[in-house]
């Protein structure tokens, strides 16, 4: 493998089915070390991603290449240092949990006197002592989730791909399961996908954002954050006369723009927004303008949280498609 | 061959922890046993021949309850986005499947071995004749498995691969039948050359002809490489 190369990388990479574009032009790449957390709305194209960089379908067009090899030509030596846990983990319900993540630990070829020692790491790091012997239809939707897991970290992968991996587990699980991927993701490459939030804010260094399969930002959770606070806004509740509240509001350094909307029955209250920059103590430069002339009622900084952020982009992504679906 | 050995390893254990496999067995050595009795307990004339007829025709309908969940239940289980993303090549995915019901036709067929001990007690059969029988069995349950296999990797529903497999397996076997309806030679010839029965019948006769032998052979090959090269397409 090339240690110059990154762990993931996709350039330029879309994928049709038919006339059906799912992937547009997707470019992004996942250091080693690194944990990127893949967010986006239910079938904006994560799993379809995913599993263009694991391997189990290919791009239409651009390249994926996961530690260097070619996906569409090198899947084989890639397979060898990628874990992948898709959305459902792939157990086979008639084995029990030792014989399936001895059948994976063979056929990823992990040496055979290496085996033993293999599966009591991931057995301990996934906590499944408990059902080692037990058949897998049998366990709980939590431990399910976890053999999947443990199947993925056999053969110390160096890239892991993870699909929904907290999805329908309990809080106590989704910490551990948190902890196991963390510690994974202090030396190894990681990208998860979720549409949990605050998920991505606790665990990734970075988050792509997708929806309708255009990669719409990749930042780091601050990061968007802070982006998106250059646009901030300030919104008041004020009783006075529209025009001169504006010209008044203008004036206050740091504000761009001013919109006034009168409540109806109530011709003297007033809804403003007004977008500032992020400063710090604007609002109470326009508490003062306000306050002087004018019955201020209510004032608020709206702070972006990364839903705000989430859906802003997602948002824009629609708008964009309606834009392309008139033109 | 590791990767071919795991997947073989993964289908032995499979077929044990499942009730289908209990259930082909039991009813292919009932039947097997039904037929020894009946064809030479009750006409009197020591020889398998019947009997492998009968338990050709017994086997064509028990293959593709074997063999139709090799890949639709991994479709189905979602299973197959592991074993595709696994270090694996489709090729070793489907010989280590194809050994593995292989394995289970081969133990089927040597359980069958029961009903020659009272022959061999109380008759004097022909040793030989009964040992290309028994090649034949083979090899006609290997092309069969091939082709159920393939046919179950079409489709993610088993019950859809098994009433696939049915039909083109029987028509394999009586399609030497459609040789009397035909003027033109090369006709009779072609529905003479793809009959799996009149193959098989060299075989129960005593006669290992390497012409009966290829043609099995070369059948189970075509069918694996379509199961390999679908897998390859659908990636």
């Amino acid at each position: 493998m090339n240690s110059a190369s990154p762990a993931i990388a996709l350039e330029s990479v879309s994928k049709r089915y038919g006339s059906r574009t799912i992937i547009h032009d997707i470019s992004f790449s996942v250091g080693k070390g690194e944990i990127v957390g893949f967010l986006g709305p239910n079938g904006a194209g994560k799993t379809t991603t995913m599993r263009m960089i694991a391997g189990f379908t290919t791009a239409t067009s651009g390249r994926v290449t996961v530690a260097g090899y070619d996906m569409a030509t090198q899947n084989e030596q890639a397979a060898r240092i990628i874990g992948y846990v898709p959305e459902q983990p792939p157990l086979y319900d008639v084995l029990d949990v030792l014989t399936y993540l001895r059948f994976v630990a063979e056929a990823k070829g992990v040496p055979r006197h290496g085996i033993p020692a293999d599966l009591d790491r991931v057995i301990a790091a996934c906590r499944l002592e408990a059902v080692v012997r037990q058949e897998i239809y049998k366990l709980s939707k939590g431990y399910r989730q976890r053999v999947g897991l443990a199947q993925a970290l056999l053969g110390k992968p160096e890239v892991l791909l993870l699909d929904e991996p907290t999805a329908g587990l309990d809080p106590g699980q989704i910490q551990e399961t948190r902890e196991v991927i963390r510690s994974f993701g202090q030396e190894h490459a990681v990208l998860l996908s979720t549409h949990i939030l605050p998920e991505v804010t606790l665990i990734c260094q970075r988050v792509a954002i997708i929806n309708d399969g255009h990669l719409l930002a990749i930042d780091s959770p601050d990061g968007l954050q802070r982006a998106s606070e250059q646009t901030n806004s300030v919104s008041l509740e004020v009783t006075g006369a529209a025009d001169a509240l504006r010209q008044e509001l203008l004036l206050v350094a740091g504000v761009n723009a001013v919109t006034i909307k009168s409540t109806p029955g109530r011709n003297e209250l007033l809804r403003v927004e007004c977008q500032v920059e992020a400063q710090v103590g604007i609002e109470a430069r326009i508490a003062r303008v306000v306050a002087g002339r004018w019955d201020l009622h209510r004032l608020e900084r709206r702070q972006p949280t990364l839903e705000n952020v989430f859906l802003r982009y997602v948002g824009q992504g629609n708008q964009q498609k309606t834009d392309e679906g008139t033109r | 061959m590791n990767g071919v050995r795991a997947i073989f390893i993964k289908e032995i254990i499979t077929y044990f922890r499942s009730p289908i496999a209990y259930f082909v067995i039991a009813v292919f050595l009932l039947g097997t046993g039904y037929f020894f009795i009946y064809n030479i307990f009750l006409t009197g004339i020591g020889t398998m021949d019947e009997t492998f007829r009968n338990m050709a025709i017994l086997l064509l309908t028990l293959i593709p309850v074997m063999t139709m969940r090799l890949f639709s239940g991994e479709y189905s289980g979602r299973t197959m986005e592991l074993l595709m993303t696994l270090p694996l090549q489709p090729w070793q995915i489907v010989i280590g499947k194809y050994l593995g019901a292989v394995t289970m036709l081969c133990l089927m067929t040597l359980a069958t071995g029961i009903n020659l001990i009272p022959l061999y007690l109380y008759g004097n059969p022909e040793t030989s004749t009964i040992l290309s029988g028994y090649i034949g069995f083979l090899l006609l349950g290997m092309a069969c498995i091939a082709i159920g296999q393939f046919f179950s990797a079409l489709t993610q529903n088993q019950i859809v691969a098994a009433l696939i497999t049915v039909p083109v397996l029987l028509g394999f076997w009586f399609i030497g039948h459609l040789q009397a309806f035909q003027a033109s030679p090369a006709l009779r010839g072609l529905f003479g050359y793809l009959s799996f029965s009149l193959h098989f019948g060299d075989f129960i006769r005593g006669l290992v002809r390497t012409e009966a032998l290829t043609f099995y052979v070369v059948v189970s090959a075509i069918a694996l490489t379509l199961n390999t090269s679908y897998l390859q397409w659908r990636r």
